[in-house]
């Protein structure tokens, strides 16, 4: 320090303490400065006795103002946004791999991976605690340790869906062919988990052979790895006479007991199973088995089969006797003297009566057919005949007695023997001549697809469409009434809230603070008045606010020419006191612009006329933005009351903008930029200039 | 269609989903009301309403627009659709039928074969990924038809895309891989 003159005395012999940190005249003893900063190197004393220098070691990369005070305080001060993330990720990837045991060089293989997530912005719109675990297992699988992802989820109490759809994403962007997971692989883990002592390499010998046998036998495709180690271990465990029950086994390996007695009937269906211990350790069964799932398929169809075999047995037997039943009435009815008045209705009922047996007779010869079947069928097509035959019955005088005699004979018949269940059977086969046909007729009028022009006029084509099929789709005036009367019994709550709602909406406004949080005005923008395309550049990406990484003073540099000359010399000025409060001023700025949740640019591009985000889309948005040209910007609202204040917005700025900034509207309205604005003649021209200052 | 290579394959939809507007705004309430098979979701903030005779259900928006899913073929889906406009327009809006557009087939194929995934997995990384841990199938994407195919260990396989067209071609294309991995028995 130059010696300097005491203010008081004049004298120059000044006495500097570096200890105290005090300038002190000698002669009249006022002290001239109190906390000298010193650039010494100060040392402190260890426990050992030894001395170390006093100091904290500083990155080289990130600018060189950060200092980090303190363990705590990584929420820092001005580093830049990726260093930052990287550190979180690898902190939180060391806190997470130390938790699985997992070594070092597989937590720094997934910090590697890390890296190269957000190198390709695959971190944005996803937890970070989701592609933390995600590279986590990518390292395990390829690597190939014992790890499921159901451990992470376990860890991070987190839906293993979530964390494998991420997981399957990441693989996929980075090209990473994770090889599929063995079973194998957990045995030993889970074995010794299990507890078996001495005997445990033993034991995990054996489920491995297990496990290797279930492989040929099919089990183990489509099926989780975990299930089938389960079920190897238990029977391993059997076999060398350790009693592991079920449950011990299910909460080691993290399966149901449901699943585990499956794998174990499955394995029991396996001709392995029934070797006895020695002979399995010895020898090997060349058959392979069919997957259970296909065996259990194979089974169904067959059942279908059968099923539609007898299904068309009967149905040939069916025509057969329609066939006959139809000669017979017809002769009857030919044979027969035409009764009248009275005797004609029991003509009617004796023709049916006769029908009747002479189909019961023929039935009786019958086929081999179950019985319940054709219970279930008679009585159908009892309905059917009650029906068709009540309404001609009607007629007669002797009515409803007589439909009830006949009722009784055809209740006795069914007991005879088979029926024809005619209805029963033409259901299931509509569909079937239904399906064959949908192809069929699809082919046909794929080629008359082509004439449908009235859909683009948006008239309504009423062909094929039955008039009388949707008038039932309407319900009429009572109908209506008694659906509203159970609609709002339901729905009563729902509609209190509603009306509350209103209410308090209604409410506010009087009170005048009512603020429409979803519906806001898209903000109006001038349009932008350039001269040269580089201009207009310019001025939008200045109105747009699109990064606080771009450079504007080189970005203008490069495109200010003529008019745009000016301001920039003046912008050029203003920022050079800058830097410091744009440090400063980024601070602050950056957990604000974490909230947004790093929102999709695309997404924001589409909504860019209704931002949603009120404050951000000015400052947030991302250069890809810049594309979209800016003569489409609807005309924002001018500038209200311009600001009077000269460029003093450095100095005023940083400190009295932090919050407001955020509200863009008094942000703008404070801002300063008269003299540019009205230089360019154009609107906020200035305003991205001092906003800039301001971050 | 239905033939690839020698063998008749059997791909049967089972689900056309597909979407259309009505130009013009609808009233929820009063649908919700006067329909016969309707329910209305006022929380959601939609109707749906079920037809019988093309067997589809369709969710309705006030905004007019309409999702009809259920269909078993692109034209009972277009026929669903322009019962469900004609039943909105005796209720009493005036609707148009435009922008009918079938945005998603599901179809389901069984082959005659059994597959070993892991080996189809290997052979045809990174468009097929297989993950037991999560979903016992392979699944299997096809960007250029836009098309996704689920294959499972028994042979069967389900197969989802824009329309019937992309859906059968998929399936052409999908057979000669899978049968390069199919599980022979010894």
């Amino acid at each position: 320090m130059s010696s300097r003159q005491c203010q008081n005395c004049g004298g120059a012999d000044i006495d500097i303490d570096q200890a105290r940190g005090s300038a002190v005249c000698t002669a009249c003893g006022s002290v001239l400065e109190d906390n000298i900063i010193v650039s010494e190197v100060q040392f402190v004393e260890n426990s050992g006795g030894g001395a170390s220098a006093i100091g904290q070691f500083v990155s080289a990369d990130g600018p060189a103002k950060t200092p980090v005070l303190g363990s705590g305080f990584h929420t820092s001060l001005g580093k830049e946004s990726r260093a930052q993330t990287l550190q979180n990720g690898k902190r939180q990837i060391h806190s997470l791999g130390s938790q699985l045991q997992l070594n070092q060089h597989c937590l720094d293989t997934a910090f590697n991976f890390f890296k190269m997530v957000v190198s390709k912005h695959l971190t944005r719109g996803r937890k970070m605690t989701h592609v933390i675990a995600a590279c986590l297992y990518l390292v395990c699988r390829t690597e190939g340790t014992p790890h499921m992802l159901l451990d992470l989820s376990d860890l991070l109490q987190v839906n293993v869906y979530i964390l494998g759809k991420t997981f399957l994403l990441l693989a996929r962007e980075l090209c990473i062919n994770a090889p599929a997971v063995d079973p194998c692989l957990y045995i030993p883990r889970f074995a010794h988990m299990l507890e078996f002592g001495e005997k445990t390499h033993e034991v995990s010998m054996t489920a491995l052979r297990l496990l290797q046998r279930m492989k040929r036998d099919w089990m183990h495709t489509g099926r989780r790895p975990s299930g089938l180690c389960g079920a190897a271990l238990l029977v391993a465990a059997r076999m060398h006479e350790f009693r592991r029950t079920v449950k011990e086994v299910i909460r080691v390996v993290k399966v149901c007991e449901a699943t585990l007695r499956k794998r174990l009937t499955e394995f029991e269906d396996t001709p392995t199973s029934h070797l006895t211990i020695d002979e399995f350790m010895r020898v090997d069964l060349n058959e392979e088995c069919d997957p259970p799932s296909f065996v259990a398929g194979q089974k169904k169809l067959k059942m279908q089969q059968l099923e539609q075999e007898l299904a068309r047995k009967l149905d040939e037997y069916q025509g057969e006797i329609s066939s006959y039943r139809d000669e017979i009435e017809t002769e009857l009815e030919n044979s027969r003297p035409k009764l009248r008045g009275s005797y004609a209705s029991y003509a009617k009922r004796e023709a049916h009566d006769d029908s009747l047996s002479g189909v019961s007779e023929l039935t009786e010869e019958g086929e081999d057919l179950e019985d319940e079947e054709l219970e279930a069928a008679a009585q159908h097509l009892n309905q059917d005949f009650i029906n068709q035959v009540l309404p001609e019955l009607e007629q007669g005088p002797e009515g409803s007695a007589e439909a009830q005699e006949l009722g009784k004979e055809l209740a006795e018949l069914p007991s005879a023997s088979t029926h024809v269940p005619l209805t029963a059977l033409l259901g299931p086969l509509p569909s079937a001549a239904s399906l064959g046909l949908s192809d069929s007729i699809r082919q046909c009028i794929t080629e008359e697809r082509g004439d449908d022009n009235k859909s683009e006029s948006g008239e309504l084509d009423l062909e094929g469409i039955d008039e009388d099929e949707i008038e039932k789709y309407i319900l009429n005036e009572k109908e209506v009434q008694a659906k509203t009367e159970l609609w709002m019994k339901q729905n009563e709550e729902y509609l209190r809230e509603q009306k509350e709602k209103e209410e308090r909406i209604a409410k506010e406004k009087e009170q005048g603070i009512y603020k429409e949080k979803p519906k806001k005005p898209s903000k109006r923008r001038e349009p932008i008045r350039a001269s040269t395309a580089g201009e207009a550049i310019e001025k939008m990406l200045e109105q747009k606010k699109i990064s606080s990484k771009i450079n504007y003073d080189v970005l203008r540099d490069l495109n200010s020419k003529g008019s745009g000359g000016s301001p920039a010399h003046q912008a050029e000025e203003t920022p050079v006191p800058g830097p410091g409060r744009k440090r400063l001023a980024r601070r602050k700025k950056q957990p604000n612009k974490g909230n947004l949740g790093l929102a999709k640019p695309a997404s924001l591009m589409g909504k860019r006329l209704r931002p949603l985000i009120s404050s951000s889309p000015k400052k947030k948005k991302a250069v890809a933005q810049v594309v979209p040209n800016p003569m489409s910007v609807p005309p924002a609202t001018p500038e209200p009351a311009p600001v009077p204040a000269s460029p003093p917005v450095i100095e005023s700025g940083p400190v009295a903008y932090e919050e407001p900034t955020e509200e863009d509207e008094e942000a703008e309205a404070e801002e300063p930029c008269v003299s540019a604005m009205e230089l360019m003649g154009g609107n906020e021209y200035g305003r991205e200039v001092e906003e800039e200052e301001v971050f | 269609m239905e033939p690839s290579n020698d063998v008749a394959l059997d791909i049967i939809v089972t689900n056309v989903v597909s979407v259309f507007r009505t130009r013009c705004h609808l009233n929820l309430r009063t649908i919700g009301l006067e329909g016969n098979n309707v329910i209305y979701k006022p929380e959601v903030g939609k109707v749906l309403m079920k037809l019988r005779k093309p067997r589809i259900t369709a969710s309705i928006w006030s905004s007019g627009k309409i999702i009809c899913t259920g269909a078993t073929s692109e034209d009972e889906a277009k026929l669903g659709a322009r019962r469900l406009a004609r039943c909105l327009q005796k209720i009493g809006f005036k609707v148009r039928f435009s922008d009918f557009k079938v945005v998603n087939v599901l179809a389901v194929c069984s082959l005659p074969f059994q597959i070993r995934l892991i080996e189809f997995t290997k052979n045809n990384r990174p468009i097929a990924s297989y993950e037991p841990e999560l979903h016992p199938a392979a699944t299997y994407r096809i960007k250029t038809l836009r098309s996704t195919v689920q294959v499972f260990s028994t042979g069967s396989i389900t197969v989802t895309g824009p329309n019937v067209q992309s859906v059968a071609s998929a399936v052409e294309q999908i057979y000669p891989l899978l049968f390069e991995c199919q599980k022979t028995l010894v």
